[in-house]
């Protein structure tokens, strides 16, 4: 059989996408190793910021956008590569500030003399990672809604939990660790991380591991039978998420001095990285970042304006982007025809 | 090997290379496969007919471990693989496709067969780094063979059903299987694109490589296959070649409803 030519074929199919043409090389230009040079040179630029002169609170205010974009991008790993919607993430967080806590403060865990932050902050870390092999084992057995109720309900009995074992996590009373404020070191250490875990994400989207990850999402039976071990994979996955979730819990638990079963265990927080990622677009290397900048700033705004009202501004955004722009800013960009609101820009951009 | 596999003749004394041993499977009181035995042997093209809801894909599904089996036992190479899990055989050299197509729809074509190569020695290293330059080079091929290299940076959910198939065929060859295993491989796909597919298993099978098909097109199942298993709520009606199938009372009862 002869072969036939492909030359007409792929003639037809440039023409046949839209031209958009100030928003269509955004993607092209985000994808690949320019994608990882914007990112070190923005690292670069905010490495250089403290030097301009800024005040304690901008630094403060930085290293808690570099809490949130870590934050989203950890649960983009699970939640929007492997497609494993996690509804109880903050779990992690958790186990991590509760991690930090116990071995500052030294509570009786005949762990003495008190660790320091530095030799706290990666067990805080493991002790995460291990907590998600221990629940990943039987959770992520299950599909869709069953494993997001699942892990919600980790959450919640985890927040019983710390409650409960009063001699250990001082119960609902919590944990005051000792209050040494270094804002810069903090910025640069949640820069560090993000930086880190940024760059990741990256390296794995590109990799075989991260491929499979997408495949197990689009079609985890298939996957399986094509000879990838889903089972391996996804816990490899969960445990790097939790990881680095569990980081930023202990450095959150340091940073903010307290922690109680309700500042820390809270399903808010879970939500929040969700609509960062969503926002962003999910399993998008760069939008979960880009949400969580845009959330933050967008809660700040809507805190300040309409105080009685913002959190219910917030489940509106959140309800708004869930209808009209479902794979995000970058999903909207990229491709355009299956969201209602990338038709709409396409069809703006077909009429000039 | 392969060689061997290619002029031996098909005797029942070789070993098979895929065999289903008194295999049953129940949905809750529904014997769904009872008490089949089955057997493939090396350089074969098997077809397996039957009415819906005759059993057909839930014995692929027991032969590729995707279902566990109530009881009986599997063999693949002379190995028992009833308690393996999917991935593993697969990566022994058993691939398939499925009944409602299976392929990654948010990846490009040639990303979904990029991450369907053989995953048998792939080291944590090698799997931490983008897919290697002759994995990229064997998928570009295969797309060839398939006739659809054109497609190969379109997103798979944007392609037709037939050229989905036809992709499904290609990840399942990526691996550089022995045996493939085929649901319905024929089912929503235009004429031309059949004689395309028999033609492609033709040549693979001239190649060294197994396979088992599932189909509901008798002339497909004719033209190609060496035996055929006719099954019938879930038990095994008949087996024999085409010719003899075809003229089987039991089967035309059963099946061709005559």
């Amino acid at each position: 059989m002869g072969a036939e030519p492909p030359a007409n074929k792929s003639t037809e199919r440039s023409k046949k996408k839209p031209p958009f043409p100030l928003l269509a090389p955004v993607r092209s230009l985000l994808s690949g190793w320019t994608g990882l040079a914007f990112w070190l040179l923005l690292l670069l630029l905010l490495a250089l910021y403290p030097y301009t002169g800024v005040s304690s609170v901008a630094l403060f205010v930085g290293s808690q956008i570099f809490v949130l974009v870590t934050l989203a991008s950890n649960w983009n790993l699970i939640g929007g590569m492997t497609g494993y919607v996690d509804f109880g993430h903050a779990v992690f967080f958790g186990i991590g500030a509760y991690m930090m806590g116990i071995l500052v403060t030294g509570t009786p865990l005949l762990i003495s003399p008190e660790w320091g932050f530095w030799q706290a902050l990666p067990v805080s870390g493991v002790a995460a990672a291990l907590f998600a092999l221990l629940v990943g084992l039987p959770t992520l057995r299950l599909k869709g809604p069953y494993f997001s109720i699942a892990m919600l309900g980790t959450l919640v009995a985890m927040r019983e939990i710390a409650r409960v074992l009063r001699p250990i996590t001082g119960g609902g009373v919590g944990l005051n660790l000792p209050p040494l404020l270094n804002r810069l070191g903090d910025y640069y250490l949640m820069l560090a991380v993000m930086g880190l875990v940024v760059s990741l994400i990256w390296w794995i989207q590109r990799s075989e591991f991260g491929q499979s990850l997408i495949a197990i999402r689009e079609d985890e039976i298939g996957a399986e039978m094509r000879g990838i071990n889903t089972t391996l994979h996804k816990i490899a996955a969960f445990m790097i998420a939790a990881f680095f979730t569990g980081i930023v819990g202990g450095f959150w638990a340091w940073q903010n001095t307290y922690i109680d079963p309700d500042v820390v265990f809270v399903e808010a927080r879970t939500v929040e990285m969700v609509m960062m990622s969503m926002l962003g677009g999910l399993g998008t290397v760069w939008g979960p970042p880009l949400g969580a900048v845009v959330i933050y700033y967008m809660e700040d705004l809507l805190w300040a304006n309409l105080f009685d009202s913002h959190l219910l501004a917030l489940g509106v955004l959140l309800v708004a982007i869930v209808l009209f722009m479902p794979e995000g800013i970058l999903g909207t960009l990229g491709d355009r025809s299956s969201t209602s609101l990338g038709r709409l820009l396409s069809r703006v951009g077909r009429s000039k | 090997m392969r060689n061997q596999q290619q002029t031996a003749t098909m005797t029942s004394d070789r070993q098979p290379l895929l065999q289903g041993h008194t295999v049953s499977k129940y949905f809750g009181g529904l014997a769904a496969v009872n008490n089949v035995d089955f057997a493939v042997y090396p350089g074969e093209i098997v077809g397996l007919i039957g009415p819906n809801g005759s059993g057909k894909t839930t014995l692929f599904d027991c032969l590729s471990r995707l279902q566990k089996i109530d009881s009986g036992q599997v063999f693949f190479k002379g190995r028992d693989v009833t308690g393996a899990r999917p991935y593993q055989v697969a990566r022994m050299g058993l691939t398939r496709t499925f009944q409602s197509v299976r392929v990654y729809r948010k990846m490009t074509v040639l990303g979904n067969m990029l991450i369907s190569h053989q995953w048998r020695d792939t080291s944590l290293l090698r799997m931490l780094r983008p897919s290697p330059a002759n994995t990229a080079r064997r998928a570009n091929q295969l797309l060839g063979f398939l006739q659809i290299e054109h497609l190969a940076d379109e997103e798979a959910g944007h392609l037709s059903g037939g050229q989905r198939r036809l992709l499904e065929i290609g990840m399942a060859l990526m691996p550089d299987p022995d045996i493939l295993l085929l649901d319905e491989a024929t089912s929503g796909v235009n004429p031309t694109l059949i004689e395309t597919i028999k033609d492609r298993i033709r040549t693979l099978n001239d190649q060294g490589k197994t396979f088992l098909l599932i189909e509901h097109n008798i002339n497909f199942i004719a033209d190609l296959c060496s035996r055929v298993y006719v099954l019938n709520h879930g038990e095994k009606l008949a087996e024999g070649t085409p010719q003899e199938i075809l003229q089987n009372e039991a089967v035309i009862d059963a099946y061709f409803g005559a």
